[in-house]
């Protein structure tokens, strides 16, 4: 068999093979690479930053599922761990009834890290049926949108939801999102443009191409996309001194830049099989 | 005639008022928003049932048939049925008295439980194979074969490796290139494209409210 052909029809067993070294391997030989915060990320630090410790929740929105938890989960907790760190209080809930875990797990693990309570510092509102009818609500009424919150209690007892009736109460809203429904799809039509609400965005990468027109327009403020916006953000947080845990999506990182090297020198040697093979033709 | 008529007169009511009611803010028309979404939100709870009872005739079937496969949608059911009992009656807080206990000793069947040590692991590993089947769809059909497929296979490149951390390793300048690539040739085409959009959903809104557009009805070929 010629050059050509042999590059050209690598076996798909063998592309598989090395796409799995080289996606394991930097877990245990870490390369150690940091890249540049990207303007959407710092963006996005910055707009947490502003908001008033002790006062008005941040809102954050749980819109995806476990399916693209490895880019999106570690975002989740960056921004957790910048909240708490600074005091301010977090407000959660899930457009994603398959999301509604991880939004749970993500408070479990990073509120007892900085000693927060649930009612006082933080609140879970959990899913709703209705997507678009249940953030429109929130414009208009959160405790009738919510009347409680995912565990039973009801909002108007919870202490840090007092004074928070609607969407002028949220200081800056974060949809961690995967699709739809998530920020391009509901945020930025029903919740941004109609009730202005300041908001900022993390995406998985494949579909952050698509939030950069309304980033440009000022509707998002502020962007994460995927694990490098992830680790972006963990790179943020670390520098300012808010957390030393474990920075995840930086460590996956590694495996991604080798993954991404991998790909294009797969396409290359495609590409060389396929013009020798054509010159022959 | 009513079996069209009806609903097609409850649509061209509803669009028209819920348009009107966006563009004036007044307090009977913030009422009747109010109210709407009320109503969104009961028949959006409808749906759930309608998807339950979906998912268990389309299950059922299978199982009562012997389809190919039969075996896996017996999982699915046994999986509905088992996650919304513990659900239901075993509560969404571990730590809350509920009627069904959902620990025996120290095992735990709590409803996050089963979400964590269930749920989670199959739903990652089934986006985690993506990155091998894309690998070898990337090396197998993506070809140089023109002008336009080698300036696309250009670009992709700059922006794959432009986007991680070794792409600054590698040329400093690089991650400036690939943001320039998304801020300004990306950007432009999928600005046209949202124009698109939108303009043919106002104009799909406005035939399902007139009427013109009846597919949604149903019982058409």
């Amino acid at each position: 068999m010629k050059i050509g052909e042999i590059l050209g029809k690598i076996d798909r067993r063998i592309v598989f093979g090395f796409m799995a070294i080289v996606v394991i391997v930097p877990f245990f030989f870490p390369l150690n690479v940091t890249g540049k915060v990207a303007p959407p990320s710092q963006q996005l630090f910055d707009a947490v930053e502003e908001i008033q410790p002790d006062s008005k929740p941040l809102l954050i929105s749980i819109d995806f599922d476990p399916q693209s938890m490895p880019e999106l989960y570690p975002m989740l907790k960056a921004i957790l761990r910048h909240a708490f760190s600074r005091n301010v209080r977090v407000c959660m809930m899930a457009l994603w009834v398959t999301g509604v875990g991880l939004g749970e797990a993500a408070l479990n693990e990073v509120a007892p890290e900085y000693g927060k309570v649930h009612g006082k510092d933080y609140v879970y509102l959990g899913w709703k049926p209705g997507f678009a009818a249940v953030v429109l609500g929130m414009g208009k009424s959160i405790p009738e949108t919510f009347p409680t919150d995912q565990y039973g209690t009801p909002l108007e007892s919870i202490p840090m939801m007092r004074g928070v009736k609607n969407f002028r109460d949220i200081p800056y809203a974060i949809s961690i999102s995967a699709g739809d429904p998530g920020a391009l799809t509901l945020w930025i039509p029903y919740v941004q443009s109609r009730f202005g609400q300041k908001l900022g965005t993390g995406m998985t990468a494949v579909s952050a191409a698509d939030a950069y027109p309304y980033l440009q327009s000022g509707q998002l403020t502020g962007l994460l996309g995927g694990m490098k916006g992830a680790a972006e953000y963990e790179h943020l947080v670390a520098e300012a001194g808010y957390s030393e845990a474990s920075k995840p999506a930086t460590q996956a990182m590694d495996s991604q830049s080798m993954a991404h090297l991998a790909i294009i020198l797969l396409i290359v040697l495609g590409n060389i099989g396929f013009i020798l093979t054509k010159g022959r033709k | 005639m009513m079996k069209q008529g009806i609903p097609r007169l409850l649509c061209l009511v509803a669009g028209i008022v819920m348009i009107v009611q966006f563009f004036i803010p007044h307090p009977i028309s913030e009422k009747i928003f109010s109210e709407s979404l009320r109503w969104v939100r009961i028949i959006s709870a409808f749906a759930l049932v309608l998807g339950v009872r979906s998912i268990t005739v389309h299950h059922g079937t299978r199982i009562i048939r012997k389809s190919s496969g039969w075996g896996y949608s017996l999982v699915a059911l046994v999986a509905m049925v088992v996650t919304a009992v513990i659900g239901l009656f075993g509560g969404v807080d571990p730590h809350a008295t509920a009627l069904l206990p959902t620990s025996i000793g120290g095992f735990s069947f709590h409803l996050q439980v089963l979400y964590a040590n269930l749920m989670v692991p199959l739903g990652a590993t089934m986006f985690s194979i993506l990155a091998f089947y894309m690998a070898s769809a990337a090396y197998r059909s993506f070809r140089a074969r023109n002008k336009e497929a080698t300036v696309l296979l250009v670009a992709a490149f700059i922006v794959m490796i432009g986007m991680v951390p070794i792409g600054s390793a590698i040329w400093p300048k690089l991650p400036d290139i690939a943001q320039w690539l998304l801020n300004v040739p990306s950007m432009a085409a999928k600005r046209g494209i949202l124009f698109g959009i939108a303009l043919g959903s106002v104009a799909t809104s406005l035939k399902i409210i007139l009427g013109i557009e009846r597919g949604w009805l149903g019982g058409g070929k």
